[in-house]
Parts: C-alpha cells; sequence; structure tokens
C-alpha cells in the first residue's frame, strides 16, 4: 500500500472517529423500526424503552467531541521584541524546513518542545501555531542541539512527505485531545459524586450514624462507557496511521539532520531524556526542598538552579548518556524507539558539521537571568509564589534539615514510648542500651514475620539495621537540636552532614560512632563522646 | 414475528449449551475435589505401623528416628554442647584441643561444626571463652563457623522465592562479616589444619566466590589434607548447579576425588551425591545403570575398608542403603539400613519434607522384599 493510500485511509477512520456517534445512533433507530414492524406491540414498547436508554450516553458522547479550544500551557509567552534573537532562529528554522513559523512562542518549564496547532475543521486544516518550547531544554542543550529539536518539531508539519501524511499527524492530535477531554469529563463526574457522598458521610456521622463507604464506581459511568467506545475506536484509529507517522518522525529526525547537522541531532535525541531524567531530580531535591514548609529558593533560582546542577554533575550525566530508553513505547505514542532513531541518524554519512553552534542554548535568550525570574511567576501559582524566599540555597537546606529532625520519629521513637511510656530523648536511650535492655525494646520495633519469630542472635541480626538507622538519625537530630551539625549544600551530591571533629582532629564517621552502640556487647562510649562535644568545647572557651 | 425467533434460536441455543457445560464441569470438579480431599484425609489419619518383620529386626518407627543426626553422637561431644548451652566453654575447648593435638581432622571439623551451630543460637560461652584465651585456634574456629551458621539462620532454609529480602539482606551482611572471622582463624591455625580453609567453602558458597577464588582455596585444603571428608563435600556442594558450578563441573570433580583416593577414605560416595544433587528423572532407571551399580560397589567396598570410628562412615551408609534399594540389591540394603538405623539426618532423607517417614518408607521396602526372596 502506497504512503498516498495509506494516509487515504486514515483520512476515512478518522471521518468515522467523528461518525461514530451517528453511526450507532443509526443502528439502534433500524432495530426499532424493524421491532415495531414486526414485534407484537407489548414486547417492542419495552424493547424500544431499552434502545432509547442506550442512545442517551451516544448522544452525550456527540456532544463531548466539542473539545474546547485547546488552552494555552501554562508558560511565558515572549515577543518578537523580548526575544529577537530566539525569533530569528525559529524563523530560519520554519524557512529551512519549509513551513510556517509559529506565530507565538510560549516559554515552559518543563524538558520539552512542541508546536501545537490549532487545527480548523476536525484537524483537516491548518490554524495558527504556537511553540512551546521548555527553559530546561535551553539550559541544557547547545545551540546546534536545539536547533535540532526545533527543526524536528517543525518538521513535522512540512510537507515534505505528502499533504496528507501531514494531515495524519494532525488528525491523530485532535482525536487524542478529544478522548483526553472524554476521561476528564468522566473523571469530574466522579469527583462530584465522591463529594456529594463525603457530604452525605459527614452529616450522617453528625447524627451519629455510620458512614457508608464513598463508592463512585457507579458515578460517571455513562461518560465512561462512552469513552470506552471513541478509545476503542482511537484506538484503531492510531494502530492504522502508526506507520504513517513513525516515518514522519523519521523524516522530521532526517529533515533535523539535514539543517542542524547529523551529530548535533543524535546527541540531542540522545541527551533528551537525561535532562529529562536529571530535571525530575531536580525539582524534587533541590527546587521543591522546602516546598512543605512552604519555603522557596531565591527569586530567579527555582528553574535557574538547574543549569548550576547540570555543570556540577557533568561525570554523572555522561554516565547517563550512554544508555538508551530501550522499552516498550506507549501505543499512542507516534515516536519510533528512541534507540532507532538515533541509531538511524548515526548510520548517515558524517557531514563534518560536529563542531557548529556549540554555545548554550540559553545564550539565545536576551537576558537569561531575567526570563528565568519572569518564568517562575508565569508557572506558579499564586499560592506558591506567596511562599517565603531564603536568602540563599545553604539557609533553605538549613531551614529544611533544622524543621526534618524536629518533626523526625523514626521506629526507634515510637518502640521506645510503648516501652516506657515517656518521650525518648538520646541521654535516656543510651543509658537504656548501657543496661543491656536494647533488645528488649527491639521487640517493640515493628518486625516482619520472620524477624519476631526469630531468636537470640538471629534477632538481633534482623532489628540490628533499623537500630542503627534510627540511632544515627536521632545523634543527629540531638547535634543538630545543639547546633552542633552543619549541613553542606552541594550541587554535586544530596546535603553532606558535618559532624564535630574527633578528638584527634579526624572527621567523625556518624555510623562507626553508632555502630558499637548497637553491637551484641554494647559500647556507648563514642557515641557519648560526640554529645558531649559541645560541653568540652565550650568549656575550652 | 419469525425472525425474532430465529435471531433468538441462533444467540441463545449456543449459550445455553455452553452454560450447560459449564455447569457440568463445575459440578464435576467439585464431586473429584471433595473425593480427593477424602482419600487424602484417609492417607493422613492413617499411622504408621512398624511391620513385623522390620520390629524383628529392632528397627525403629519414624517417630523415635533422630532428625538432628546422622549416626550416634559421641559422648565426649554431647557433654561439650550441653555444657556450652549452660554457659561452660571449658569442655567444648578441650575437646577441640584434643583434636588439634590428635591431628584428628575429620573429628576436629565435626566438633567445631556442632559447637559453631550452638553458638549461633547463643555464643555467651563463646565470647568467655575468647576472652579467657584470646588466641584460641579452636576458639577462632568455632567463631567463625558461627558466623556462618548465623548467617544460615538468618536466612532460613527456604527457596529463594520464599526468602524475603530482610533475611537475604541480612544474610549477605553476616556473609561478609564471616570474611574476617575466617581470615582470624587461618591466622591462628595451627600448623596443618585444613579446617579453616574447608569452612571457609560455606561463605564461598554463599556469596558466590569466582571459581578462580575457589580453586585456590581447594589447593590450600588438600596441601594439608587431600582426603578430608567434609572440605569434598562441601566443595561438591559448590560445583554442583544448584549454587556455583554445572553438572559437568560437579561430577568431573567427584570422579577425580574418588579415583585419586585411598581405600577407606570414602571419596567413592561424591559421584554418588553429585548423581544424586543432578538426577530429576522420576523413575529408578537412571540409578540402576551398570555404571551406577559400579559406584555403589566401589563405595561398598570403600565403607568396609575404612576405620569404624569414621565420623562420616554412616552418612555414605545412608546413601548406600538408598541406592541398594533402588536397584533391588535388598538384602545388601537392609545390611545398611539396619547400621544406621535411628538416625536420619543424612542424604538423601534430609532433603525430604519428612525425612523419617521416607527413611522408613524405603527401609520397610527393603526389607518385605529380602525377606520374600528369602521365603521364595
Amino acid at each position: 500500500m502506497g504512503t498516498t493510500l495509506r494516509a487515504l485511509r486514515a483520512l476515512l477512520l478518522l471521518a468515522g472517529f467523528y461518525l461514530l456517534g451517528v453511526l450507532l445512533l443509526a443502528l439502534l433507530a433500524g432495530a426499532d423500526y424493524l421491532l415495531i414492524l414486526h414485534a407484537p406491540a407489548s414486547l417492542s414498547g419495552k424493547l424500544v424503552l431499552v434502545s432509547v436508554l442506550l442512545a442517551i450516553p451516544l448522544v452525550r458522547g456527540l456532544f463531548m467531541l466539542r473539545t474546547p479550544p485547546d488552552e494555552e500551557d501554562a508558560g511565558l509567552p515572549v515577543t518578537e521584541a523580548d526575544e529577537p534573537e530566539l525569533w530569528r532562529t525559529v524563523k530560519e528554522l520554519a524557512d529551512e524546513v519549509g513551513t510556517t513559523a509559529p506565530s507565538r512562542i510560549v516559554l515552559t518549564a518543563d524538558v520539552n518542545a512542541a508546536v501545537a496547532e490549532d487545527a480548523r475543521l476536525l484537524g483537516l486544516l491548518p490554524g495558527p501555531r504556537r511553540l512551546y518550547l521548555g527553559v530546561p531544554l535551553l539550559q541544557g542543550l547547545s545551540q546546534a542541539q536545539l536547533r535540532a529539536v526545533l527543526a524536528h518539531e517543525l518538521g513535522h508539519y512540512s510537507n515534505s512527505d505528502t499533504r496528507l501524511a501531514a494531515l495524519t499527524v494532525r488528525g491523530r492530535a485532535q482525536v487524542l485531545r478529544t478522548i483526553t477531554h472524554f476521561e476528564q469529563r468522566a473523571d469530574n463526574t466522579a469527583a462530584r459524586e465522591q463529594a456529594k457522598q463525603e457530604k452525605k458521610n459527614a452529616k450522617a456521622e453528625a447524627k451519629g450514624k455510620r458512614a457508608k463507604e464513598v463508592d463512585t464506581a457507579g458515578a460517571g459511568i455513562t461518560y465512561r462507557a462512552m469513552a470506552q467506545i471513541y478509545i476503542g475506536y482511537a484506538k484503531l484509529y492510531f494502530r492504522a496511521t502508526l506507520s504513517v507517522s513513525r516515518r514522519q518522525e523519521y523524516a522530521a529526525d532526517a529533515a533535523a539532520a539535514r539543517i542542524a547537522g547529523r551529530d548535533a541531532t543524535a546527541s540531542a535525541l540522545r541527551e533528551i531524556p537525561v535532562l529529562d531524567g536529571a530535571f525530575g531530580y531536580y525539582m524534587n531535591c533541590y527546587a521543591t526542598l522546602g516546598t512543605g514548609q512552604e519555603l522557596l529558593p531565591p527569586r530567579g533560582e527555582m528553574f535557574g538552579g538547574f543549569d548550576r546542577m547540570l555543570s556540577a554533575r557533568q561525570l554523572e550525566l555522561v554516565e547517563m548518556r550512554g544508555g538508551l530508553p530501550t522499552g516498550p513505547t506507549s501505543p499512542y505514542d507516534s515516536h519510533p524507539p528512541m534507540a532507532e532513531r538515533v541509531r538511524r541518524i548515526e548510520e548517515l554519512p558524517d557531514d563534518g558539521r560536529a563542531d557548529e553552534a556549540r554555545g548554550a542554548a540559553l545564550d539565545l535568550l536576551t537576558d537569561a537571568r531575567r526570563t528565568l525570574t519572569e518564568l517562575e511567576d508565569a508557572v506558579l501559582s499564586e499560592e506558591v509564589r506567596a511562599f517565603r524566599r531564603t536568602a540563599d540555597w545553604q539557609e533553605l537546606l538549613d531551614l529544611v534539615m533544622a524543621e526534618s529532625f524536629r518533626a523526625g520519629t523514626t521506629p526507634l521513637h515510637r518502640a521506645y514510648v510503648e516501652y516506657t511510656k515517656e518521650q525518648p530523648t538520646l541521654p535516656a536511650l543510651l543509658d537504656l542500651i548501657e543496661d543491656g535492655r536494647l533488645w528488649q525494646l527491639a521487640k517493640r520495633l515493628p518486625l516482619s514475620d520472620e524477624a519476631a519469630a526469630a531468636q537470640g542472635r538471629v534477632f538481633r541480626e534482623f532489628v540490628r539495621p533499623t537500630l542503627h538507622k534510627s540511632l544515627a538519625g536521632m545523634a543527629l537530630g540531638e547535634l543538630n537540636a545543639r547546633s552542633l551539625l552543619r549541613w553542606e549544600f552541594s550541587w554535586e551530591r544530596s546535603a553532606i552532614p558535618h559532624l564535630p571533629p574527633a578528638a584527634d582532629g579526624t572527621e567523625t564517621d556518624l555510623d562507626e560512632v553508632v555502630a558499637p552502640a548497637v553491637a551484641d556487647v554494647p559500647d556507648t562510649a563514642l557515641l557519648r563522646a560526640l554529645l558531649a562535644h559541645d560541653s568540652q568545647h565550650r568549656g575550652a572557651l | 414475528m419469525i425472525i425474532l425467533w430465529v435471531v433468538l434460536a441462533l444467540i441463545g441455543l449456543p449459550l445455553l449449551a455452553l452454560g450447560l457445560y459449564f455447569l457440568k464441569a463445575i459440578v464435576q470438579g467439585a464431586v473429584e475435589g471433595w473425593r480427593g480431599a477424602d482419600d487424602s484425609d484417609d492417607d493422613a489419619d492413617k499411622p504408621y505401623e512398624l511391620p513385623a518383620a522390620a520390629a524383628a529386626l529392632g528397627l525403629l518407627p519414624p517417630e523415635q528416628q533422630k532428625k538432628d543426626s546422622a549416626g550416634p553422637i559421641p559422648a565426649a561431644l554431647t557433654a561439650a554442647l550441653d555444657a556450652a548451652r549452660a554457659g561452660d566453654w571449658q569442655p567444648a575447648a578441650a575437646l577441640m584441643d584434643t583434636t588439634a593435638a590428635e591431628r584428628d581432622w575429620n573429628y576436629r571439623s565435626v566438633h567445631s561444626s556442632w559447637l559453631a551451630n550452638v553458638a549461633a543460637e547463643d555464643d555467651t560461652w563463646l565470647l568467655a571463652w575468647e576472652t579467657a584465651r584470646p588466641d584460641d585456634p579452636g576458639a577462632a574456629l568455632v567463631r567463625a563457623r558461627s558466623t556462618v551458621a548465623l548467617a544460615s539462620s538468618i536466612r532460613g532454609a527456604k527457596r529463594a522465592k520464599h526468602t524475603t529480602s530482610e533475611q537475604f539482606e541480612g544474610f549477605h551482611r553476616v556473609m561478609a562479616q564471616s570474611r574476617e572471622d575466617h581470615a582470624r582463624a587461618v591466622a591462628l591455625a595451627v600448623e596443618g589444619d585444613p579446617v579453616p580453609y574447608s569452612a571457609q567453602i560455606a561463605t564461598a558458597l554463599g556469596l558466590g566466590y569466582p571459581h578462580a577464588e575457589m580453586d585456590r582455596l581447594w589447593q590450600e585444603i588438600t596441601d594439608r589434607a587431600p582426603h578430608h571428608f567434609s572440605a569434598h563435600y562441601m566443595a561438591l556442594q559448590y560445583w554442583c548447579a544448584k549454587w556455583r558450578g554445572s553438572e559437568k563441573l560437579a561430577r568431573d570433580f567427584a570422579a577425580e576425588a574418588a579415583a585419586k583416593a585411598p581405600l577407606g577414605s570414602l571419596m567413592t560416595v561424591f559421584p554418588l551425591i553429585a548423581h544424586f544433587e543432578h538426577d530429576e528423572s522420576d523413575s529408578a532407571d537412571a540409578d540402576g545403570t551398570p555404571e551406577m551399580r559400579a559406584l555403589v560397589d566401589a563405595a561398598l567396598a570403600d565403607v568396609a575398608a575404612a576405620d569404624p570410628s569414621h565420623p562420616h562412615v554412616v552418612e555414605v551408609r545412608h546413601l548406600l542403603a538408598y541406592y541398594l534399594c533402588l536397584q533391588d540389591r535388598d538384602e545388601a540394603a537392609v545390611e545398611q539400613f539396619r547400621l544406621v538405623d535411628g538416625y536420619v539426618d543424612a542424604l538423601p532423607w534430609r532433603y525430604r519434607g519428612d525425612p523419617a517417614g521416607e527413611f522408613c518408607r524405603m527401609r520397610d521396602l527393603s526389607v518385605a522384599n529380602a525377606a520374600e526372596a528369602v521365603s521364595g
């Protein structure tokens, strides 16, 4: 089957997606007509009623097809006056690809670049385009790599293959958007039902009745049923158009390699999964470190720290670049496996452009630091923006660590309370250890079946890791409370605790101090010496 | 109107037939399950009855078979174990000193292994021993082997999929500690003693030492004692497919050990063990081949020539009894069964869910067949 023929089939299937409801309704009406014609009145009346009930979700489904116009993703729109260099690059690339340039550029805060189009007439006609460009991509890619990524995205809209193939891409995007909208509507109905039931339960509890389990299985069922029918059809459509859209992806890759250079394109493809992982890690471990305590890093640092982490962790990133994800891709995903795409590009002949445009993509922005600050205002919710800003990253870390120990309870804390009915303090715990009662206390820890059944030395080995970890945590908390602990902020590693130095001036290793205290023959001397440090220290002053 | 009936018939009848078929299957299954449950109840409820022929030979029922040993435990060892459990290390130390003085490495291995198992439960007495005699080679050996035994207790005896990650984690942590204990036992070892080296095979097995490391260890052992029984036993386990080797490696290792050894060293049992460890057939055909009969004959000659006080001769007799029974050499089997009756902690019974029951079942079979042969 030729590409044109395949695209034609895709076009028919796309029409079918929108005609599905009408078709099903027509089938029901036809059945009713036959019934009224041939069945006895009493029976046909009931069956017609059933068919009307079946028709209701179909009609609702038809109404659901009217997806609202695509809302613009949260981001920072930039005009040509704001970012002349970026706009010039994008226009130049669109020109080289042979398609119209987007009319808007929106900077976002994720590792992503996408061209979205408000296609008209169910995806049959092109519409105005928006380029979404993730600032983390700018932070992690070189200019040549960014050109490759943009050329690929714009390449989807070029008509280099066939006119109908571009149409397939548009149709896929539209269908995907429609079924996502379906599922959202169904979820909304379920959420409304949940809220209603919870309200009812609250009332029942207020009257002293036992609350029923909140059950939303039935809610939104007609929506869900309809969504199922359309999703089933959409899957068919996606499968039928897969080969066309994969071709499109390869064609877009080839276009990118032609315009931005082979090596830049291949390395950009390798880089994106790495950046994605690194950015997730950054957001988790750095940017949102203090959000639990309503703390934020200084203005402009929320996303601005990412490129600092990237440069500090170059070695780690080199390792991550080696492997490419090879796992199965989603059936909706038009992209062929990343490894295959990279292989195809790297097989192209050397174009001798390996050293082109190696500058950081971030330099395309007029004032990167100002943009990063404005991006925060654009994507953070009002509530988050109101959080306190710390003076620097170190202060953020200090405040978070102090709080985490104040609130922290280890399994050992809870076991201690159960055993002594007193609140645990480290000195009291050390007394108990010296009394040889640690193993009695350990029986109150949460234990696995195997550990609970064990006796003597075997039992002690089972509980030792928990005891060690909990005791180390308590010791850190105690040192922290006495301001003896210093946390070192690092872009390279996770936060490093610095303990007071040992008597001979060397760095103290907490594990070596804690291990003897939880040994079979306990020795708490090292731990006590560490805690006594401040009194000695102050005594010396 | 007629069209409706046609449609109903087309859809309804096959559905009805399918429903009936399922119903029949469900009822059948339930009935079989009920009968099956009934049968197994009968089996389980039937108490074991010692056959008259076995009773006449003075053989014991399963409940009187000791499940913690392959044969009688020497009185001195029993006394030392009891003393250790009571906190007294001196008899244990005396026992270990004797084996060192007599250079009796087989018994030194047996004694240290039993003592290590006691210390894995509670090592108070061992700590006292170590405090009283800081560089005692016997205490260091028992310490190293008790760490290994402790690791095994943490892991439990179940298969990997029934073992939790907490158990594996503890096993590896404690096994790793045993390396240090082994090194100390080796450093303090009595000159010529292979046991501190052979004890390391358990760690090699647990932590998966590479073959090259195992060969190096093996050189240390055979330099000191070329036909040390328990070292060969553990090494064969290492080379088995289920641990770190393969069927070929295990069979080659066993054949070489048997070929080089003098009569009476009991090394001829290892080809039988290698066969047993890799035999997955359901029938006894693979056990009755001329080659297997020859291996059994060689082992019979070996036990006959062995020192009757050799601590491992009973283990060989257990396996011989099993294979003689499978080879329908019932009279010879009964002879071996009689010599080991009363104890069942040996191959092949040790691997079974009910060692004593299995032992008695096969023993009674041979006793009955032998009696028939005589009367017939």
